[in-house]
């Protein structure tokens, strides 16, 4: 061994003995103390035995006159001790029967039970546990317990005592309060009115979503309460038409501290607001104010547009060429226009309380007017004519068109009747009246005078060509050939007269009152036309196509066709003549067509055939009123006449029908 | 079988009066004309004792009592209204012919301008009636 090792380990028993000693110190010292605090603790402890017996006997005391129910039991639950309250409460009396409280726990509140009295057991203590009972009888019983562990001499736990608050009602009536405090935000969240108070420190107490949406803020209306109002103004001037006067307003109603209701303001955007602003004073001090907005955009556009038509229908109604009056359902007159009056005759003040029957009818018309303000009694409206007298005496023609009048309620208060005089009208219609009865009468006469006039015309004609004959017969073999010749001649040109006198006849009697419509089949017409007309051997007649069937009066249109053909066989000289008849459809009008190869006109007589008595060719029938005819009656039908014709091939006549 | 007839001829125009007696004489018949110049004087023909017409034949347009007047007359009387009566007139008014043939005619004859024509007409006319049984005697 080294000297060298022999140092260190002297150096380290050395070391070991000061710690020895060190420690014996402190063990010493620590059993002093020990000593003395076992000592200081029996004292305490039979301090605190005696306090605890003391508060015993106090209890003892205080527990028959406690008014709260009041219970000891024992660890597992069984009932040691009750006061009358308890029994009360629980139903239950200890006296009588063995009582487990943890068996009136209710179902639910098991588990919550077992972990409160751990609690209790742990700590010595249990302090305002709510729970949920289930008393003998009644129904179950929120209660409050506050209870603590008793404890024997020997520190070991024993028993439990407790005291038991009924607080069903108020639990009961606590929620309710939450219920309607949870509502009354609701409301004033979604109010349709955005609300902002605010406190005398001029911060925010309460703001709701319809206010954040009118001042267009981003925040809920939550996150608002608290923050100061200072400068909120200013922040929002800008969403309104005049931010200045906005935030002037503002300042000026806050220094007043006086309610005002109802102030309008005016936005960027157009629409309108409603302001009040409520102060609120408590005990006669200043606590803070309201501010409530709403937007009445549409109310306003509502009433403007009300009042507009209003506006509108009184300026009608004022301006009307039309009389209006209003009577109640006394027919006592309430009000006129300019225009009644000026129909009338009256004065405004003439008027204004008056019976009307009474001042614009005579009394045989009385029972008229009575049975029009009973329509009206009963919400009728209707029109009617009445002769009425104006202020001067005159009688008029008055077409009233009357409506009964209400009010708010619904109630017929009277009526409005809308006055047009037609006296003029009336008249005018009788004049009418009268010209198309007189029309009437002379174009009857006119007919009538036309068949008399060739009645008359015709007879003379009939007693020469008897004469004449008679003037043959007598005088068989004396006459030479020349004066044959004449009387043949003078018996043509009756013939011809008497023609000329028919056709005159005819076109004077075309006229759109003789004319009967009813459905008329053509083709039977223009067949039938092969017996009417003379069809010399060598003219055929053809119809091209099937003809309609058209609405239209059946002599007329006999006619109209006969002339055309019987004008088409009188020209033709052809050794076979042809005749087409054929007819093409619009949409509007028949055209039909009439083609002969006759001689043909010259063009620049087309117009001229259709004018009345011009004949081309002298003909011993042709009395040149025949195609004047078929103008005519062509035009009655509102058609068209004209002709297509080449000299010595043939001619076609055209004319239309309208459908 | 030919019966003869006994005609009354209502007629204004002495010419036409003239051209029917000529025709009944140039076609040798041997019927009965009573001639009268209007309806007044044919009213009082009627009403008086004579024998009455086998047929009436009557113009239309005639002086004083025209002829559809007298037609409404004749058909409304109980002794005269079987008489079948032919009207003879210049007149094709389709309103007169109407109206006639709603009183009650026998007939309706238009008087056509030729001579020749006529008498072909009337000879048909009295021949048809001729051959036709009558009420007589009533």
């Amino acid at each position: 061994m080294s000297q060298n090792k022999i140092d260190i380990l002297e150096r380290a028993l050395a070391r070991e003995k000061a710690a020895r000693k060190q420690a014996e110190k402190i063990l010493e010292d620590k059993s002093a103390e020990l000593y003395r605090l076992t000592r200081e603790l029996s004292a305490a402890n039979s301090q605190l035995e005696h306090s605890i017996q003391e508060k015993d006997s106090q209890l003892k005391g205080i527990f028959g006159n406690i008014i709260d129910a009041y219970v000891v039991m024992d660890l597992e639950g069984f009932v040691l001790k009750m006061n009358d309250a308890a029994i009360q409460m629980l139903d239950y009396d200890f006296r009588e029967e063995k009582i487990n409280l943890f068996k009136l726990v209710h179902p639910d509140e098991i588990q919550k039970t077992k972990e409160a009295f751990r609690e209790l057991y742990v700590n010595g203590f249990l302090k305002n546990f709510q729970l949920k009972i289930l008393p003998r009888t009644q129904s179950a019983k929120i209660v409050q317990i506050n209870a603590s562990i008793v404890y024997d001499k020997n520190n070991i736990a024993i028993a439990a005592q407790g005291i038991v608050r009924d607080i069903t009602n108020d639990i009961r009536a606590q929620e309710k309060l939450i219920a309607s405090e949870n509502r009354l935000s609701t409301l004033v969240l979604n109010l349709d009115s955005g609300v902002l108070l605010v406190d005398e420190n001029k911060n925010i107490v309460l703001t709701n979503t319809k206010l954040c949406e009118l001042f267009s803020i981003t925040k809920e209306p939550k996150d608002m309460v608290g923050l100061a109002i200072a400068g909120f103004a200013e922040a929002h001037k800008n969403i309104f038409e005049n931010p200045q006067a906005f935030v002037e307003r503002i300042q000026q109603l806050v220094a007043h501290k006086q309610m005002v209701l109802g102030d309008e303001l005016k936005m960027e955007d157009g629409s309108i607001l409603e302001r009040d602003y409520i102060p609120i004073y408590e005990n006669k001090k200043y606590k803070g104010h309201l501010w409530s907005y709403r937007d009445v955009t549409l109310q306003r556009k509502y009433s403007r547009s009300i009042e507009a038509e209003k506006q509108k229908y009184s300026n009608i109604i004022a301006n009307m060429n039309l009389g209006l009056l209003e009577v109640d359902n006394q027919d006592r007159i309430m009000m006129s226009n300019q225009s009644f009056l000026k129909m009338s005759g009256y004065a405004e003040e003439d008027l204004i309380g008056r019976i009307a029957k009474e001042v614009f009818l005579s009394k045989e018309h009385f029972e008229n007017i009575e049975n029009e303000n009973s329509n009206r009694l009963i919400g009728k409206s209707n029109s009617y004519e009445l002769l009425v007298k104006t202020k001067s005496g005159e009688q008029r023609s008055w077409l009233i068109s009357g409506a009964p009048n209400y009010n708010l309620k619904g109630e017929v208060i009277g009526s409005i009747g809308i006055h047009l005089d037609i006296s003029d009208f009336r008249n005018l219609e009788k004049q009418k009246e009268l010209l198309l009865a007189k029309l009437e009468k002379s174009n009857i006469e006119l007919e009538e005078y036309a068949h008399i006039v060739s009645h008359d015309l015709k007879s003379p004609l009939r007693s020469i060509n008897a004469l004449v004959s008679w003037l043959k017969e007598d005088n068989q073999g004396k006459f030479d050939a020349v004066s044959l010749e004449n009387i043949s001649l003078i018996e043509i040109t009756l013939e011809k007269m008497e023609q000329l006198i028919s056709d005159v006849l005819t076109y004077s009697s075309i006229n759109a009152e003789s004319f009967e419509t009813k459905y008329v089949d053509l083709n039977s017409i223009v067949e039938g036309l092969r017996h009417v007309l003379f069809f010399p051997e060598h003219i055929e007649m053809k119809i091209v196509n099937p003809l309609p069937v058209i609405k239209g009066d059946t002599i007329r249109l006999q006619q109209l066709f006969q002339n055309v053909i019987g004008n088409a066989i009188q020209y033709i000289e052809k050794d076979k003549g042809l005749i087409e008849v054929s007819v093409k459809e619009t949409p509007s009008y028949y055209e039909f067509s009439i083609k002969d190869n006759g001689i043909g006109i010259e063009k620049h007589h087309y117009e001229k055939i259709f004018k009345i008595f011009q004949s081309l060719n002298p003909s011993k029938v042709s009395s040149g009123i025949g195609l004047s005819i078929v103008k005519k009656i062509v035009n009655q039908y509102q058609g068209e006449v004209w002709l297509v014709s080449e000299l010595g091939v043939g001619s076609t006549f055209f004319f239309t029908i309208k459908k | 079988m030919n019966r003869l007839l006994t005609v009354l001829l209502i007629e204004d125009d002495a010419i036409e009066i003239m051209k029917l007696k000529r025709t009944i004489s140039s076609l040798k018949l041997r019927h009965t004309i009573i001639e009268t110049n209007n309806g007044v004087d044919a009213r009082e023909i009627l009403k008086g004792k004579h024998e009455l017409p086998d047929i009436i034949l009557l113009d239309l347009n005639m002086p004083k009592l025209n002829g559809i007047e007298f037609l409404t007359i004749l058909k409304e009387n109980q002794d005269l209204q079987h008489i079948p009566t032919i009207i003879l007139t210049t007149s094709n008014n389709s309103k007169d012919m109407l109206e006639c043939y709603k009183i009650g005619i026998a007939g309706y004859v238009l008087k056509p301008l030729k001579y020749e024509d006529y008498v072909a007409k009337i000879e048909r006319v009295l021949a048809y009636w001729s051959c036709n049984e009558l009420i007589r005697n009533k």
